[in-house]
């Protein structure tokens, strides 16, 4: 009896959010929640209609009654009737259907922002989240207004909203970095803290690369989860398409599989990525190569070859990187050496992506020219300095060429007054 | 006596003059040998700081074709596209400096390195290119192709 009474309410809820109104487009709705709301002394009650005020939905027109339901115009009390449609604060899986109720209408959506996705609740209810709270009825998990945050919702791009690309790790890292909270789901907690020390927090905190991933570029947004280990290649190659391309085809990418370690992570980490260095090749302290293998395996060998070839390419280039910068600055012209040094560049940065493919064949395709265009511009700063001591050489020659014609002139000039003073005395 | 003191100063006389011709021989030598090497075309021309004129002609670059060229001692990638406009970029990747080319499957101009993509306009449309390519100003003068940078 009394579970058919619960299934009536829920029916009965289902069908009030479903028949909530929805407001037309540009009109702006008389709303008299907000005018006793925000002279309430209760702060619970007045900070979310005081905040409503900048929320986007606000400015595009939607008032409380969108999503609380209730009779707007009503000024008593009356107004939150639950005959009226109110629903008073949604909870769990009715915060995604008040949402998903505009949110998942195409048509609706069309109306203000055509390129807006409309599949979030379908994603949502892929996600962990989505799941535990569907499956499990678990409150705790993450729904829309958890990230969204009520009343103060801004689009994406705005600076100030929660899920703003600098944002969203604390976003997410709000539940997630939070031991307590986190304690039921015997998860680390850590990911925010190690995030933070990467690469890609730092290209995003501190040069303001907003491209640089964030949690949800990696876990999805609404459909937030774990990637799995066969297909963590796929997330990261997302932006590393040549390096994901290179090991998908490397014998590594079956051999990790089958193993059940994951793609890139199992070097590279996951959430502390760091900024990568020749030194993770070969089978030295540093290296990665030595979690699997010794220096004395094939593997072994193949990572040391690759170390080495990475380590010549790389010292030739700053050799001749550093010839022609000592030329450029002692005032040579040495712009088509610099100039040509570029490839080595490139070769070198190309090489490095062709450590992914775990062959010293390819990595030798990619090395090989960037050492010949190495030790070309190499000759050519040395041909700049051996031009420079021929000019200094010669510089000193003439300076004493000049120095001799001055004493040479000196001496003539003594020798013409003697010879004048010698006639002077014979004509006297 | 007297004609002893005679011969030596004609012989230091003949000596000084010896010595005046040959130093001033030297000098006008060390100043035109400078000058010779000054007045003769270096093997490739060098480009100011601000502009470069490209040995191509603007007839010789073909629709949809992208070549890279000397900007200094950076590249540059002088693009013409397939409405026949010619355009100019640093072809210095802004990921970490790759040299870019020019890809006429897809008329992008592509990084090789990490797979970045640039529109025609140098703006950085796909991959780990943090932004867009540096344009520079092109200017056809008669038959020649000006490429200089921009501001």
């Amino acid at each position: 009896m009394i579970r058919a009474t619960s299934r009536g309410f829920l029916w009965l809820g289902i069908a009030v959010i479903l028949f909530l109104p929805l407001p037309a487009i540009g009109q702006q709705q008389v709303e008299n929640c907000a005018a006793c709301h925000q002279a309430l002394p209760d702060g619970r009650l007045a900070e979310p209609a005081k905040q409503f005020v900048g929320d986007i939905h606000a400015v595009k027109g939607f008032g409380c009654v969108s999503c609380h339901g209730g009779d707007a115009p009503d000024t008593e009390m009356s107004a939150m009737n639950p005959a009226k449609g109110y629903i008073g604060k949604p909870t769990g899986t009715k915060i995604v259907d008040v949402c998903g109720r505009c949110h998942s209408d195409a048509r609706f959506m069309r109306q203000y922002n055509p390129a807006l996705r409309v599949d979030q609740v379908t994603e949502y209810y892929t996600s962990v989240h989505g799941r535990r709270l569907k499956e499990q009825k678990d409150s705790k998990v993450a729904t829309c207004a958890s990230c969204h945050k009520p009343h103060s919702i801004k689009a994406p791009s705005d600076p100030r909203s929660s899920v703003h690309p600098l944002h969203v790790a604390d976003t997410c890292g709000s539940c997630h970095a939070n031991a307590e909270y986190m304690a039921p789901y015997k998860i680390p907690t850590d990911q925010l803290a190690n995030y933070k020390k990467s690469v890609h927090w730092r290209m995003m905190a501190n040069k303001g690369d907003l491209s640089a991933p964030t949690c949800n570029d990696c876990h999805g947004n609404h459909g937030a989860a774990p990637p799995g280990i066969s297909w963590v290649g796929n997330v990261c190659s997302q932006c590393h398409a040549v390096n994901g391309e290179l090991f998908s085809k490397s014998r590594h990418s079956q051999v990790f599989v089958q193993m059940g370690i994951p793609g890139c992570a199992t070097c590279h980490d996951n959430h502390q990525i760091l900024e990568t260095s020749d030194e993770l090749i070969g089978t030295q302290d540093k290296a990665v190569c030595t979690r699997c293998h010794t220096g004395e395996d094939r593997g072994g060998k193949s990572a040391a070859a690759m170390r080495a070839m990475i380590d010549s390419l790389r010292q030739e280039y700053d050799k001749a990187h550093a010839i022609l910068l000592k030329a450029g600055h002692a005032g040579m012209e040495v712009s088509q050496p610099e100039f040509d040094l570029n490839e080595a560049k490139t070769a070198l940065i190309k090489a490095r992506a062709a450590i992914h493919a775990f062959s010293v064949v390819t990595l030798k395709k990619e090395v090989d020219p960037g050492l010949q265009v190495s030790a070309k511009a190499y000759a050519g700063g040395l041909k700049a300095l051996e031009e420079l001591g021929f000019r200094r050489k010669w510089l000193a020659v003439s300076a004493v060429i000049i120095l001799a014609l001055i004493v040479g002139l000196v001496l003539k000039i003594r020798q013409m007054e003697s010879a004048q003073k010698g006639s002077d005395k014979e004509g006297v | 006596m007297a004609e002893g003191m005679l011969k030596q100063f004609i012989e230091r006389r003949n000596f000084l003059n010896w010595f005046l011709g040959t130093t001033a021989g030297a000098f006008v030598f060390s100043v035109l040998y400078p000058l010779s090497r000054y007045l003769t075309p270096p093997p490739v021309a060098e480009s100011t700081a601000r502009s470069v004129t490209l040995s191509l002609k603007p007839k010789e670059v073909k629709p949809n074709s992208g070549q890279i060229f000397r900007f200094g001692s950076q590249p540059g990638i002088l693009v013409k596209t397939q409405a026949g406009e010619l355009k100019a970029f640093s072809a210095a990747c802004t990921h970490l400096a790759c040299i870019v080319q020019y890809r006429s499957d897809i008329s992008h101009i592509w990084c090789a390195c990490h797979n970045g993509h640039f529109d025609l306009n140098g703006k950085n449309i796909e991959g780990p290119p943090p932004k867009a390519l540096e344009e520079y100003a092109v200017n056809v003068r008669a038959d020649q192709i000006v490429v200089s940078k921009k501001s």
